[in-house]
């Protein structure tokens, strides 16, 4: 009930967003992130009554579709599935909050694409069912391509048709999959399926969406025009949530539903990530704008993300999962910051920036917390998250844990490099003098990320103790 | 007991915090007495649990203590645990007292300063991570202090963040640390494996077994260590960092790297003992590279002309020996130098901060000279610093140099070799250190100083003065903790955790001793005859070795070869990577495919509700199909 609940609240909140008159964009924007909240709430009553101790799935939802074809509406969480659906929720609230503060234009129809969004991305990470899957996941295309079309930046059709055309791509490929997986098999019951694929051909189909969508190395072409013509908001949701349902499929279908495949499929697999890892950090620190050095950074995190969920180990799934938590909340902040350096500026390029740590403490504060807990700094729990990935892959090889530490460095070096560039040095020639220090709104969308991001800091465990306790 | 020791590790870190929550409503002498106030706190604390150690049997010195559990995944599991022994106490004690009285140094320092609270704030975290590292009861934790420190010199460095040098410098010492972190951590991965823990009790208990003696993985473990511990403590190769950390920033950030930051490696060797000695190769090496780095740095330090930097370049030679004597096996040896060091190294920065404060701001040394007659305390004070750093009896650097030298004298063939590198070192040290205080001091007064010079009743304010005073008072008296052929205080003291080496006793010992003393007095004689008055014959030495000196003062040109093999590199794969595939290929991927995008979208320009219509309608289809196969098979 719960979790059926978890996905259509949003996505009926958002229908009702778009088809009521509503008398002012202040009141639907309230609407919007009433709802938003609403659905936070949701879940941490969720989060609290689950039983972490039990194996298997919880607060399942089962309801037959086509029954001949054994396709039915079958939704639940497994531990790891609820951290996912916790960070959309969270990374949504911060969106639609800023969304609202900033305004939109009509930006009724912009808050309800971001819930129906919400819902579908929600869905993506419930779904039990191949068939209901694909649904939601063609459906979390549908406000993306909207939002960034309409309301992206100046080279916004750019952006999207390269998005389009790159996912819709991986999508056929998975359609295909998943017809030729669940006729195969007489279920597209995930659960059943689990453990008996043998095709090599079915799991590529998968494995391609997905690394499409993370994007793993060198399928990652259509995003840093996304990254850089989206709304602050929409990259921040993009980056910080969307990437991660293809991590997720990785976790949660790739592999489990072709073991065999995905085994010998490894060595490649690993050979991408591991190019995409360095090669994202490398590009990260020569990007010229501030939104590049997080799109490439965040192109070397997922496919750092990738790396330990191919470990296929208790190590690399729990530091993944972990990291990929991490990165979410680190990318949304980073991404909403990039919008206010960018309302004060008008600009993104570095070159142009500078000295804005000059009479804005909470800016510099918020920002510096952020990058440095991106870069991993020892004690943080990006560090732990890394860590475990690293150590996961250790087992499997050396030599992919030596690449990653290399990593670690160029981490540093792009991270502080964005950091200095914006904050420190001479007052940048697009930075005027009467630029504010972030507003009371501004500081409470984001800080609320950065504190789960200390927290977690604090305790990772929180989040590992909490994780695939059925498999490992 | 533990509880204490938490206390003492939360107490700074609640300073930085509540420093950074009370935002405006606390002044910079407030907050500067927040972070003093928690730091003395820690030291109290510091102070019992060392009386509380000190009432047991050696043999029940050892307590561990687990609040909470900080990181799992399948059978790892790392605690948020502290281990409370002779060692970490020693630490402690050291970090947080020394560290008292640099933060009560600083609330007269950083008077005034437009941003005096965020500097507080971050001594305070600094401390904390200190104090984390020290305590931390296994490698994980440990690890997060060592980052956590890195991160809290990366922001003191660059606290004057308007200077280029200053954030350049930060930057530095960041990177080259997350180099050493990454060897580090890469030495964890291994543990991690074969032993299944990174508890310091389970790992040094098992290691023997688990990795071998002499084998590859011991080698490699203690490799990814060293490379840590180098990095930290700014050691050749890794040894760039330290110097440029001197230059944008306050003498007092300096001040407490030198003292405190930088010695970290030695802990970190020490601590790890049982795993360099399944290694012994490394253990050399780590000796080694502290030879190199003692002499490297005593010949740096005898041409540079920023008063911070020259200290800054005898820091790195005094952990020189300081990894000497680890390499040796000298432990008790090596941490009583780090205390020694930690006393004098702190009191002549902050005499040079007095200097650099009555001065305005100067610290270039050939702008100074003749200051002795206008600062006679600060002189004194400055004297009483060199000459333990000098290692004059009975200045307390006498007695640490020669327990490790006398242990290096008693340690086989490459004892001797050390032990040679190490007198060579003593002449340096004490040409450097007091070349720095003739100029600074001697001769007549110097026209910038007649100009700028400017003091109050006092030297400085009182609430520089003081700690001052206390260090002074360290530095001549803090070397009785171990006097040769008497009692050995901190080789008794440190012997449950890591047993050190025999030092050499009788005929050998007093040869040494009286080796080390001749070539310290020698090194004063030749700056007594250079430097005792600005004058020709250091111009002369410049015109008759232009290519020695040049390559000195470039610091033997590693920067320029790191630049060129690490930076410019990897810069150029960049720019490379950006022009020659991500542009061409990855980004104009669908050119390829006949649709040339910037076609493609000037022609739709006008119309981008279409695009969207486009979309949704491709969305459509698949559905369809979808929907059709469904049909079809049902």
């Amino acid at each position: 009930m719960i979790t059926t609940l978890l996905v259509f609240l949003p996505i009926a909140a958002a229908v009702a967003l778009w088809v009521t008159p509503w008398s002012s964009s202040r009141t639907a924007g309230g609407f919007a992130l009433l709802v938003a909240l609403g659905e936070l709430a949701l879940w941490v009553g969720t989060a609290l009554n689950f039983d972490f101790g039990a194996a298997g799935l919880q607060a399942e939802a089962d309801v037959t579709w086509f029954a001949d074809l054994d396709v039915s509406f079958k939704v639940g969480l497994y531990d790891y599935s609820l951290w996912l659906v916790g960070l959309t929720v969270v990374v949504t609230a911060a969106a639609v909050g800023y969304g609202f503060w900033v305004g939109r234009e009509r930006s009724g129809v912009y808050l309800s694409l971001l819930l129906f969004l919400e819902g579908a991305t929600i869905g993506v990470f419930m779904a039990q069912d191949l068939v209901l899957f694909y649904v939601f996941w063609e459906a979390m295309l549908i406000p993306l391509y909207v939002l960034i079309g309409v309301w992206g930046g100046p080279g916004r059709l750019r952006a999207t048709f390269k998005f389009v055309a790159y996912t819709i791509a991986g999508s056929l490929l998975m359609l295909v999959a998943i017809i030729a997986a669940g006729l195969g098999a007489g279920t597209f019951d995930m659960a059943e399926l689990a453990g008996r694929g043998t095709s090599t051909w079915i799991f590529l189909g998968f494995a391609i969406a997905f690394a499409v969508k993370a994007p793993v190395w060198p399928f990652h072409g259509w995003l840093p025009d996304a990254y850089r013509e989206s709304p602050a908001e929409v990259a921040a949701v993009l980056s910080g949530v969307i990437s991660k349902t293809a991590a997720y499929g990785f976790l949660a279908i790739a592999i489990p539903l072709y073991p065999g495949p995905a085994e010998d499929w490894r060595t490649p697999v690993l050979v991408l990530a591991s190019i995409g890892l360095v090669y994202g950090s490398l590009l990260a620190f020569r990007a010229p704008d501030v939104r590049g050095v997080i799109a490439y950074s965040s192109l070397a995190q997922m496919n750092l993300i990738v790396i330990g969920i191919f470990a296929v180990n208790a190590s690399g799934y729990t530091g993944a999962l972990l990291q990929m938590v991490n990165h979410g909340l680190i990318s949304a902040a980073l991404f909403l910051l990039a919008g206010a350096i960018e309302r004060r500026t008008s600009t993104g390029e570095l070159r142009l920036l500078g000295g804005m740590a000059r009479g804005r403490p909470v800016l510099a504060t918020i920002l510096i917390t952020t990058g440095v807990i991106a870069l991993a700094v020892p004690g943080s729990t990006a560090f732990a998250a890394e860590f475990l990935v690293l150590n996961g892959i250790f087992d499997i090889g050396w030599g992919w844990a030596v690449v990653g530490a290399v990593a670690i460095v160029l981490a540093a070096m792009y991270i502080l490099r964005l950091i200095s560039a914006v904050l420190h040095e001479n007052v940048g020639s697009a930075v005027p003098a009467e630029a504010l220090d972030l507003r009371p709104a501004e500081v409470g969308v984001i800080l609320p990320l950065v504190l789960v991001l200390l927290a977690l800091s604090f305790w990772p465990a929180a989040v590992t103790e909490r994780v695939f306790g059925a498999l490992f | 007991m533990t509880a204490l020791a938490w206390t003492a590790l939360f107490s700074p870190a609640a300073a930085a915090a509540a420093i950074a929550l009370l935002g405006n409503r606390i002044d910079g002498r407030g907050a500067g007495l927040l972070a003093a106030g928690a730091t003395g706190f820690s030291f109290l604390c510091s102070v019992v649990v060392f009386f509380d150690l000190l009432g047991r049997q050696p043999e029940d010195r050892s307590e561990v203590s687990t609040l909470w559990t900080w990181l799992t995944a399948g059978d790892l599991r790392f605690g948020a645990e502290i281990l409370v022994d002779p060692l970490s106490v020693f630490m402690m004690l050291v970090v947080s007292g020394v560290g008292f009285l640099i933060l009560a140094y600083a609330i007269g320092y950083m008077a005034g300063d437009e941003e005096e609270r965020r500097y507080h704030a971050y001594k305070a975290f600094f401390v904390f991570s200190m104090l984390l590292l020290v305590e931390a009861g296994n490698f994980l934790l440990l690890l997060a202090g060592w980052g956590l420190v890195g991160l809290s010199s990366y922001l003191l460095i660059n606290f004057w963040h308007r200077r280029r040098e200053a954030v350049d410098a930060g930057k530095k010492a960041f990177i080259m640390n997350a180099f050493g972190d990454a060897t580090f951590v890469l030495a964890l991965f291994i543990l991690a494996q074969q032993i299944g823990s990174l508890d310091f009790d389970t790992v040094f208990a098992e290691a023997p077994e688990a990795l071998g003696e002499g084998s590859t993985l011991s080698v490699l473990v203690a490799l990814g260590l060293l490379g840590g511990a180098v990095a930290k403590s700014a050691q050749v190769p890794l040894h760039t960092w330290l110097p440029d950390a001197m230059e944008g920033p306050t003498p007092v950030s300096a001040l407490i790297h030198a003292a405190t930051m930088v010695t970290a490696g030695v802990y970190l060797i020490v601590r790890s003992s049982p795993l360099f000695e399944l290694a012994v190769d490394v253990q050399d090496l780590a000796g080694i590279l502290g030879a190199v780095t003692l002499l490297v740095a005593g010949l740096v330090a005898l041409v540079q002309t920023d008063i911070k930097r020259v200290i800054a370049y005898s820091t790195m030679s005094q952990i020189g020996y300081m990894f000497v004597g680890v390499g040796l096996g000298a432990y008790g040896a090596s941490l009583f130098h780090l205390m020694t060091h930690a006393f004098f190294k702190a009191l002549l920065f902050m005499a040079a901060g007095l200097v650099i404060h009555a001065l305005s701001g100067e610290q270039d040394i050939r702008r100074m000279g003749g200051l002795a007659r206008e600062l006679p305390w600060t002189y004194r004070a400055f004297l009483v610093g060199s000459l333990a750093l000098a290692a004059i009896p009975p200045f307390a650097g006498f007695f640490s140099k020669d327990a490790i030298l006398s242990s290096a004298a008693n340690s086989g063939s490459l004892g001797w070799i050390l032990w040679s590198v190490g007198i060579v070192g003593a002449f340096l040290t004490a040409l450097y250190a007091f070349r720095l205080l003739f100029v600074v001091f001697f001769g007549e007064v110097s026209a910038f100083a007649r100009e700028h010079l400017h003091r109050g009743r006092f030297e400085g304010p009182v609430v520089m003065l003081w700690p001052v005073a206390v260090l002074s008072v360290l530095s001549i008296v803090g070397g009785f903790l171990q006097v040769p052929g008497a009692w050995a205080g901190v080789d008794t003291w440190i012997d449950p955790v890591a047993e050190s080496v025999e030092e050499a006793s009788g005929a050998l010992a007093v040869f040494s001793i009286l080796a080390s003393l001749a070539a310290a007095l020698a090194g004063i004689a030749v700056a007594w005859a250079f430097y005792r008055r600005p004058g020709e014959r250091p111009a002369y030495i410049r015109r008759r070795f232009p290519g020695a000196v040049r390559t000195l003062e470039h610091k033997l040109y590693v920067d320029e070869a790191y630049n060129l093999a690490f930076y410019e590199p990897s810069s150029r794969l960049a720019t490379w990577l950006t022009r020659r595939i991500e542009e061409p290929l990855v980004l104009r991927s669908l050119g390829g495919l006949g649709i040339g995008v910037r076609d493609v979208s000037d022609r739709v320009a006008a119309a981008q509700t279409g695009r969207v219509r486009g979309y949704v309608l491709a969305l459509a289809v698949g559905l369809a199909v979808l929907a059709v196969v469904f049909l079809l098979v049902a």
